[in-house]
């Protein structure tokens, strides 16, 4: 039942997302806003390695990530909304395990990260970004990471949430920080990056998945943290992420409402 | 042999300070067309909301087709089909999607799932319109995707929450054409209804207020309670026509805008009343007792003068009873 549970739930998003496909195409705008306006701007104003033509492929990585990380969060706000339509009662008087729903939920979401992230990748190509199979197939693998890390980020965080109004402010507020921390527009490794802010990017699993996608692509004298240390953080982060998001929808006297009641961002 | 399709003792559930529900007992046999009258805020919803698994009780216990709600939450998921009050289908997908998606949450492999939403799409008429978006569908077309997204798993009980609040006569009949069809084959069929001829269908109905269960019996005995006919009355002055009527014996009821009288042969004591009356009627009505007339007996506000007819708490009285002058 858990299975058939999280196969249906994934059904139900897929569904859900096919209707809004143009989503996939005007999703490209503020990744391509990043990579070719603000990168061109930055670019031609730095100097050594990073800059003029360098620094549009170094921040391709950062730029997919910020997609996949916005999509993500996206598909995870369908929780708040489905709490306020019936038809989440629907699913709540059927016999499918409540970490089945939260499950179902990051693995959609994870999926149309990854779809968004697939729309994007093209556009490297005319960032310049070097290409050859065996990098393709690496990026193929840290972006499916980066994918399920942002989902499970976003369900355990919208999880907690009932009103659609205060989600996105929260997710904002969370979000951005946690993109500008990541290193994905400057190099963390840069003896100039202030100390505090490497150390930040030690907390941020925005940060693990962005560089683990620079190195895929760029290979290994890109890379701020070791594989060895940011593919177990990452299956840490997801792990941890997905067992808060469980806990939330397993929890509550009344199971009406996704285990949320009342108003409980405090939670 | 067979368990009660609906028992529930003792139930109590409170919302916070709210006590939604205040002690309820009820059996309902397999197979019964059970109604459930009450107005709004009486508890409905709530005692719905826990037979089908969705809130805990607060005290008491419930139990669906032998199962007990709260410790075997999945096998009464899997027994129960329930209309739910509001709309509960994804407006934006269309009915085949909303029935294959539910066939999928109940387990049923894909191919499975999809045969089974277009079997109770033709079965319920919808056939047509399946393939449009919910929100696209009339008032009545949607209530009875409501009606087929419970049937999903083929239940063997049925609780419908004001199934059909707000359609007009046709849709509503043609809702209940397909209700009948399921009750004849033998599924019971739990309701709450705010239309007095769909309540009329049950084999048995209860009357809720504030949490209570205020009467419980078949419709033809719920009337014979009254013990007798009624009339009712518009009048300038209700207050002084009560008054009137309680010196000389009879209870009157007030139901809103209007007096109610019971009396054994009410047709032959109208003109007498009129003559003496001291207060002016705009109309008068003389009918057989209608649940209307029990419910306002029974539950409704503001009886001020009660007398002898007191109701309330007793259960389940004789037929007869509550006799009039
Ligand atoms: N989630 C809730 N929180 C607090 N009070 C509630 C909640 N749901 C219902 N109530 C209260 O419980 C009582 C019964 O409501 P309900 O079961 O919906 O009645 P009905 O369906 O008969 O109209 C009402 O007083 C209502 O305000
Ligand atoms: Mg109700």
């Amino acid at each position: 039942m858990m299975l058939r549970g999280i196969y249906a739930i994934v059904v139900l998003d897929m569904k859900r997302f096919w209707l809004d496909r143009a989503r996939l195409v005007a999703g490209l705008a503020q990744p391509l806003l990043y990579l070719f306006v603000l990168g061109a701007g930055i670019g031609s104003s730095m100097g050594g390695s990073m800059g003029g033509g360098a620094y549009k492929p170094f921040i391709f990585p950062g730029v997919l990530g910020l997609s996949q990380l916005f999509t993500a969060t996206f598909a995870a706000i369908t929780i708040v909304f489905d709490r306020q339509i019936g038809f989440f009662k629907a699913v709540l008087v059927s016999p499918v395990p409540r970490p089945a729903i939260a499950l179902g939920k990051i693995a959609a979401g994870a999926l149309q990260a990854y779809l968004q992230g697939l729309v994007v990748l093209p556009f490297a190509w005319l960032a310049g970004v070097p290409f050859s199979f065996v990098s393709t197939v690496a990026l193929l693998g840290a972006m499916a990471l980066a994918s399920v890390t942002f989902s499970a980020l976003g369900v355990a965080v919208a999880a907690r949430f009932t009103s659609t109004t205060v989600f996105p402010i929260v997710s904002n507020a969370v979000l951005l920080p946690m993109f500008f921390l990541s290193g994905a527009l400057y190099p963390l490794k840069s003896p100039t990056t202030p100390h505090w802010m490497q150390v930040a990017a030690h907390l941020d699993p925005v940060a693990y998945a962005v560089d683990l996608m620079r190195g895929a692509l760029l290979g290994p004298n890109y890379l701020f943290f070791s594989p060895w240390l940011s593919l177990p953080v990452l299956a840490g982060m997801i792990t941890l992420l997905t067992w808060l998001a469980v806990r939330v929808f397993n929890r509550g006297e009344d199971d009406s409402s996704l285990g949320a009641t009342n108003f409980n961002w405090r939670r | 042999m067979f368990a009660p399709a609906v028992a529930v003792a003792g139930l109590v559930k409170r919302y916070g300070e709210v006590e939604a529900l205040r002690g309820i007992d009820l059996t309902v046999q397999p197979g019964e067309r059970f109604a459930l009258l009450g107005p709004n805020g009486a508890g409905k919803t709530t005692l719905f909301s826990i037979l089908a698994t969705l809130r805990t009780p607060t005290a008491g216990t419930a139990r669906v087709l032998g199962r007990d709600v709260v410790t075997e939450r999945d096998a009464v998921r899997r027994a129960m089909g329930i209309v739910f009050q509001e709309p509960a289908i994804e407006q934006r997908l269309s009915g085949r999607d909303n029935l294959l998606l539910m066939g999928l949450l109940y387990g049923l492999p894909s191919a499975a799932a999809r045969k089974r939403a277009d079997e109770i799409l033709g079965s319920l008429g919808l056939a047509e319109a399946a393939g449009r978006p919910a929100k696209n569908l009339s008032g009545g077309q949607r209530r009875k995707l409501e009606l087929a997204r419970a049937l999903v798993t083929d239940p063997q009980i049925l609780f419908l929450d004001e199934a059909t609040l707000g359609l007009d006569v046709d849709a509503r009949r043609g809702f209940w054409t397909h209700v009948r069809t399921l009750a004849a084959a033998g599924r019971t069929v739990f309701f709450t209804t705010h239309y007095m001829e769909e309540a009329e269908v049950a084999d048995r109905i209860a009357l809720i207020d504030a949490g209570r269960i205020v009467a419980l019996d078949t419709p033809r005995a719920l009337k014979a309670r009254l013990g007798g006919g009624v009339i009712r009355l518009q009048t300038d002055d209700d207050a002084l026509a009560r008054t009137w009527l309680a010196e000389r014996g009879w209870a009157a009821e007030a139901g809103g805008t209007e007096l109610m009288l019971v009396h054994a042969d009410p047709a032959a004591v109208l003109p007498e009343l009129l003559r003496h009356l001291p207060v002016k009627v705009r109309r008068a009505e003389v009918h057989e007792p209608s649940l209307d007339d029990v419910f306002l007996k029974l539950t409704g506000r503001g009886f001020a003068s009660e007398g002898a007819a007191a109701p309330a708490g007793g259960g389940r009285g004789g037929p007869n009873g509550r006799g009039r002058p």
